[in-house]
Parts: C-alpha cells; structure tokens; sequence
C-alpha cells in the first residue's frame, strides 16, 4: 500500500470509464445500423464493471475459519464484460429500404441516442471524478516530498 | 527521551492512516459505475485515538478498512454517493496535507536545534 497505488487505483477508472466512452460512441454511431457483424440489425452494447482483483487468500481463510473477514485490498475497477442489449430492435415502416422485409418493415438498432447522450455524460462526469482523484494523489505525493528538501 | 517523541510518532501513524485512506477513497470513486459496490473506508482517527488511550506505540496500529454494506441508496444496489466520495476524498487530502506541514515544522524545529540551519 502506498500512495502511487491510489494513483494506480484512479488509472483503472480512468481507462474504465474511457472504454465506456468509447463503446457508447459506438452504439451512437451504429444507431441506424441494419447490417451488423452477426447479422440483422445492430444490438446496442453495455459495459459491465467490476472490482479489481478478486479477494485475498489470507482474507477467505480467515473469514473460513469463523474469524474477522477482513475487507480486500483496493485494486480499482476493471470492465468484467461487454455484453448485447437483448431488448427487441424497433421495426420501422419503410418499404424503399434494401433490408426492406416483404411487409416494407425495416428492423433497426435497439439503439436509443437519449440513452446514449445520458450514458456518455455520466461517463464523462465520472472520469473526471477520478482525474480529480488522482490530481489529489499526485499533490499528497509532492507534498511529502517538500518534506525532503 | 528519545529523539522522536509521541507527538512524532503519532504524526507519522496518522500519515500512514490517512494515505491508506486516500486510496480506499479513491477506489470508491473509480468503482462509482460498479453494480453492487459497497464502498470502504477507514476510521484512522479512532484507531489513533483508542491507541492513546490504551497507551500502546502508535506506529504498531493495524488499521483495518471496513465495508459499508448497510447504506444502499441506489436501484443498482451501490452504497456510493460519487459527490459526497468527492468531498471526502478532498477533505482526507487537505488533512494528509496538513499532517505533513506539521511534521515538516517540527524537522525544522529540530534541525534549529541540532544548529543545521
């Protein structure tokens, strides 16, 4: 433990929250998608969050044994998963289209860009959450430095 | 009397509670967007001031971190309130900060005395 592990700790938010971002734009950017990689229409993606690092041996055995279980170690976050929206795609009448079925209905993404922009903001808002973080880390560190000189 | 009194000692615990607490704080906040969190903290104040009490070396206090399983205030069952985290992870830096100046202070004191400056 030391003060360049909370600094460690602030970085795995920060590329946490980063790849949010980036999958976010890319639900924004593939709203009207009709052909993707798999076939159909485009399914919005979700990042899934998790702590970092699974618990400690030391910790799992003592709890085991009837003892205290002491609270793990901070390791930061890391993104477990990225997982499909498997709510239904929306059907939009438009019989011009090429991916057009026999009834004229389209299926399109289940992409709703309102979602989306609120998703891209609470990203946002909370990478800068852990750029304030570790602003604070790096200043805690120079001031204990000044204290060498 | 040795060198370092109790007032130094306690100074450097209290150092070492508040830069464990800064990255506990600190992983609550990269963990704001995690489902199920609970967040931690640590409660160096009250291990110091128990340690005083019951006389023993502050530099062999264990500080413990604890969860805080109780408070559930959002659907996604996280305890965290990313502004109030903010707020405290501020109000521990400003304190680590203070904690240094008086350490540093207190070296100055000292080397005055000993003629280095």
């Amino acid at each position: 433990m030391g003060l360049f592990d909370a600094i460690d700790v602030a970085g795995s938010g920060l590329t946490a929250e980063r790849l949010r971002m980036d999958v976010t734009a890319e639900n924004l950017a593939n709203a009207q998608t009709t052909r993707a990689a798999g076939g159909g229409a485009y399914h919005r993606k979700q990042v899934v969050l998790q702590q970092a690092g699974g618990p400690a041996f030391s910790n799992v055995l003592s709890g085991a044994l009837g003892g205290v279980r002491a609270v793990d170690a901070a390791r930061g976050v890391e993104v477990g998963a990225i997982v499909e929206d498997a709510s239904a795609t929306r059907r939009v009448y438009d019989p011009g289209h090429p991916d057009a079925d026999p009834q004229g209905y389209v299926e399109m993404p289940n992409v709703n860009p309102v979602t989306e922009m609120v998703d891209l903001i609470g990203a946002s808002r909370s990478y800068e959450a852990n750029v304030t973080a570790m602003q604070s880390a790096k200043q805690m560190f120079t001031k204990t430095l000044e204290l060498l000189r | 009397m040795s060198l370092f009194d109790s007032t130094q000692l306690a100074l450097e615990s209290a150092l070492r509670g508040a830069s464990m607490r800064q990255e506990l704080l600190t992983n609550n906040l990269a963990n704001a967007n995690t489902p199920g969190y609970q967040r931690q903290d640590l409660d160096f104040h009250s291990a110091l001031r128990a340690a005083q009490a019951s006389g023993q070396d502050p530099t062999t206090i264990a500080f413990q971190a604890t969860a805080d399983p109780a408070r559930t205030v959002r659907a996604d069952g996280s305890g965290l309130d990313p502004d109030q985290e903010a707020a405290t992870l501020a109000k521990n830096t400003l304190e680590y900060q203070a904690l240094v100046q008086v350490m540093g202070a207190r070296t100055t004191i000292m080397q005055i005395a000993m003629g280095v400056r």
